[in-house]
């Protein structure tokens, strides 16, 4: 297996507590797992190449709001809010109690991947005994355990299995978050299909099915944008490229011989 | 990265320049690309006038001297006081395949060259005797107008050059050493007209006879200052796409069609009688 290079591994976990099952107490350390490692840009002042920053604008008088000023407002009707400040919210924040409690095992595909919001490592905590009984138990086992978790100021379901040789914990979006795909009309009238062409369809499928690799697929705009990065740093313009269509392959072709002969000349 | 051949960005190659005949931007882009080892040597030096048809030639076009807004940095302008406008205009000068191919992509279908050079601009390097035959009088008079004009030049040991106008004309030209004003070969052209005027009847000389029906007019009124040619292996806006060709003498005795001679031929022919044609610089003696 590949390892992972060192400088992509966080330095600091972002949660510490304890994993149970039943009796068995496990202490963990949670590291994020998942970065947003796109391209990414800044927006800057065209004309003077400086950094903008965000501020706080009153809709009002658009004041610049100083962030004492700031509170957080609930709109209860049209331009009507219920007002709170931040120890009102401090104070009804779900408590953490550090542990995940994992009292459920389900098979991790039974949790559609559409519930799967983020999903973290769990590393032990001066408990590589424990944590690698967990570990092989889950393997061996093949489930999921289902539990809950506090980061921060949200409390998420949680599922946690065995990934790669490691625990891997993923938080869940609740049921309010996800769409239900039924409620499209689009799907009231579905026909059922002719058999000759469902079974034309499932040969295909059949036929096409292969493994899938993620590292087949690439970021195709990312690595553009690093082209041209690395272009304006050595200092040449770049011309906006779009597309090249089919005329235009026609006209390169032309023009590559009108250079040769001008060359000749 | 791919190579980058120009640094013309193309737009709109889809839009249909010549309806009659189907012929797109791109194909018009392909026409330069392609005839621009023989149309550069006419092009270089000389303050462009550009006739464009955005629209396509069934719509108005519009003759521009000044170069449009939008024109990239890197096409090279020159400005030059023209007397007819009264001001300074800023003309595009064309030495180069990549500012070839921006006049195509702009839809200057028609590329018009003066007879003087940037730098020299009162010292035209070409005399310009203009066939313009007048209904119903057509090509096949102009041809045997030309041939006289021809005739005559020998006679005077000029040597000339012939290319069809693209329309019903043809144009004769005689490169000269840049010593003469445009007075002085105006005067040349008038006169060597006012002669086969009076040698042979379907001729004529002067300004106020070119609507004479069934005439040939030598126009000599181009040669001033600001005037322009349509330039060698320059498309016209007609209806055929036809291309402003030089040719072979033997050819115009044969009677070539300027029809023949379009956006689809003339790059196909191997011929390029004008070619050099500035290294066969005259005086002229009469």
């Amino acid at each position: 297996m590949e390892r992972v290079a060192k400088v992509n591994i966080p330095k600091r976990p972002i949660w510490l507590g304890s994993l149970t099952i039943g009796l068995v107490n496990v202490p963990v350390k949670l590291y994020p797992m998942i970065y947003d490692r796109g391209i990414s840009f800044r927006f800057l002042h065209k004309t003077d190449g400086h950094p903008l920053k965000y501020q706080k604008v009153c809709t009002k008088d658009q004041q610049v709001i100083p962030w004492e000023e700031v509170a957080k407002g609930y709109e209860v009707a049209k331009n009507e809010y219920v007002i709170f400040d931040k120890e009102e919210l401090e104070a009804v924040k779900p408590e953490s109690d550090k542990r995940i409690r994992l009292d459920k095992f389900v098979d991790y595909f039974a949790v559609d991947p559409v519930y799967f919001d983020r999903s973290y490592v769990l590393m032990p905590d001066k408990s590589a005994e424990a944590y690698s009984l967990l570990l092989t138990a889950f393997e061996k086992k093949d489930k999921a355990g289902v539990g809950r978790l506090t980061l921060r100021t949200k409390e998420y379901p949680a599922l946690v299995h065995a990934y790669k040789g490691a625990l891997v914990l993923t938080t869940l979006r609740y049921a309010y978050d996800v769409i239900e795909p039924q409620a499209f009309e689009e799907l009231e009238n579905l026909k059922e299909p002719e058999k000759a062409e469902l079974d034309l369809a499932i040969k295909i499928i059949t036929d096409l099915s292969g493994e899938f690799d993620i590292t087949e697929y690439k970021d195709r705009y990312k690595q553009k944008v690093q082209e041209l990065i690395k272009k304006k740093l050595k200092g040449q313009t770049i011309t906006a490229e779009k597309p090249v269509q089919e005329e235009v392959k026609g006209l390169m072709l032309a023009l590559r011989d009108t250079l040769k002969q001008l060359e000749k000349k | 990265m791919k190579e980058k051949l120009t640094k013309v960005e193309f737009t709109n190659l889809e839009k249909i320049l010549f309806p009659k005949l189907e012929i797109k931007k791109v194909q018009v882009i392909e026409y330069y690309i392609k005839i621009a080892p023989k149309i550069l040597d006419f092009l270089s030096n000389r303050p462009l006038v550009l006739n464009r048809f955005p629209e396509g030639i069934a719509k108005k076009g519009f003759y521009e001297k000044d170069a449009p807004q939008g024109t990239p940095l890197w096409v090279k302008t020159k400005k030059s006081y023209l007397e007819t406008s009264k001001r300074d205009i800023n003309f595009v000068v064309c030495n180069d395949l990549d500012t070839l191919i921006w006049l195509a992509n702009i839809a200057a279908i028609e590329i018009h060259i003066p007879f003087s050079k940037v730098g020299s601009r009162e010292k035209p390097d070409m005399v310009f005797f203009d066939i313009d035959p007048e209904p119903p009088a057509t090509y096949k008079e102009a041809t045997s107008v030309a041939l006289l004009l021809k005739e005559k030049l020998g006679n005077l040991g000029i040597e000339s050059y012939v290319k069809t106008s693209g329309k019903k004309g043809l144009h004769i030209i005689v490169p000269i050493f840049p010593e003469y004003s445009f007075q002085e070969t105006k005067t040349f052209v008038h006169k060597i007209g006012r002669q086969l005027a009076k040698e042979h009847q379907l001729v004529v000389s002067e300004f106020n006879e070119t609507k004479k029906p069934g005439k040939v007019f030598v126009d000599y009124l181009q040669n001033s200052h600001g005037r322009t040619m349509v330039s060698p292996y320059s498309l016209r806006a007609v209806p055929e796409a036809t291309v402003s060709t030089p040719l072979d003498w033997s050819e115009v005795e044969k009677g070539i069609k300027p029809t023949e001679l379009n956006i689809s031929s003339v790059v196909k022919r191997e011929k390029d009688p004008w070619k050099k044609i500035f290294d066969n610089k005259q005086r002229l003696t009469a």
